[in-house]
């Protein structure tokens, strides 16, 4: 058996709780990765591309 | 009579011995040799009944099958997880307000333009807010009052961040009227509907109200700008 199975697998709550940090993880990875696909498809359209256009320093 | 009667059970007994036989026969595991050993008891058997060797694919250790379905569980599980969490954030998130309403929410007064002891009245989210700036004799009124025997215990510091500017929503606590300033037995806000008394510090003191005039969250900006929201 591998480290990786008696470490993570073999007893339930550690189970669980890789598997709740694993959840964070990818929400947070794919969370800005989504985004940055978002920006990359409205680039130059979103207020704040544009905001130096017309909000002068505060 | 006795003779045939016997010979019949010993019939039926060795009947039943030949069938058990055949059963055990029939339910022999069929792994016994490498190729197909499935040996069907039954004449004229075609050759798409032989259960075929499997042997081949059967797995040599089961630890990395057992690392595998776990690691694929908990993947899926988290997935799964991360997906109901947004689901119901996105939910909740679409129910709060948004920039523009939040923008909108806020109102800005010119402190400058207001005299010592006067009242002003602006309007904030559809209520009146009233906007007091008191005298020093007026606050310190407000502070001698014997906290404690008051009917919504408050001390003026707690109601104020500048004691020079009372800002306090103009609703009476009782049934949401709008008091009068400047009139009352206490010198502060009076509500004509059933008759409350606040005193200088908007507390109430006398009346059928509840609670004291509620405090909006404010803030003093730049100069002498006062930012309610």
């Amino acid at each position: 058996m591998s480290t990786a199975y008696n470490v993570l697998f073999r007893r339930n709550y550690t189970m669980l709780g890789a598997v709740f940090a694993g959840a964070f993880a990818f929400n947070l990875g794919y969370d800005s990765l989504m985004t940055k696909i978002w920006d990359n498809n409205n680039k130059g359209r979103q207020w704040k591309d544009i905001r130096h256009k017309y909000v002068e320093e505060e | 009579m006795a003779p045939l009667s016997t010979m019949s059970r010993a019939l039926a007994r060795s009947a039943m011995k030949q069938a058990t036989t055949v059963r055990t026969i029939s339910s022999t595991p069929a792994v016994l040799g490498s190729s197909s050993t499935f040996s069907s008891p039954f004449k004229g058997e075609s050759k798409s009944t032989k259960v075929p060797d499997f042997s081949k694919y059967i797995a040599g250790k089961s630890s990395g099958n057992a690392l595998f379905s776990y690691f694929m569980v908990g993947t899926l599980g988290a997935i799964s997880a991360a997906g109901a969490k947004s689901t119901i954030q996105e939910f909740l998130v679409n129910m709060s307000a948004s920039a523009d309403v939040l923008a909108m929410a806020k109102v800005e007064v010119d402190l400058a333009a207001i005299p010592e002891g006067k009242n002003v009245i602006v309007k904030w989210r559809g209520k009146p807010v009233f906007i007091r700036h008191r005298t020093a004799a007026e606050i310190e009124e407000a502070n001698n009052v014997n906290v404690s025997s008051l009917r919504d215990p408050q001390a003026d510091g707690d109601r104020v961040k500048n004691p020079e500017w009372l800002v306090m929503l103009g609703v009476c606590t009782h049934l949401g009227c709008v008091p009068i300033g400047e009139a009352g037995e206490y010198g502060g806000w009076f509500c004509p509907c059933h008759g409350s008394h606040y005193d200088i510090s908007g507390r109430i003191r006398k009346g059928p109200a509840p609670l004291n005039l509620e405090i909006p969250t404010y803030d003093f900006g730049e100069g002498d700008k006062l930012v309610i929201g």
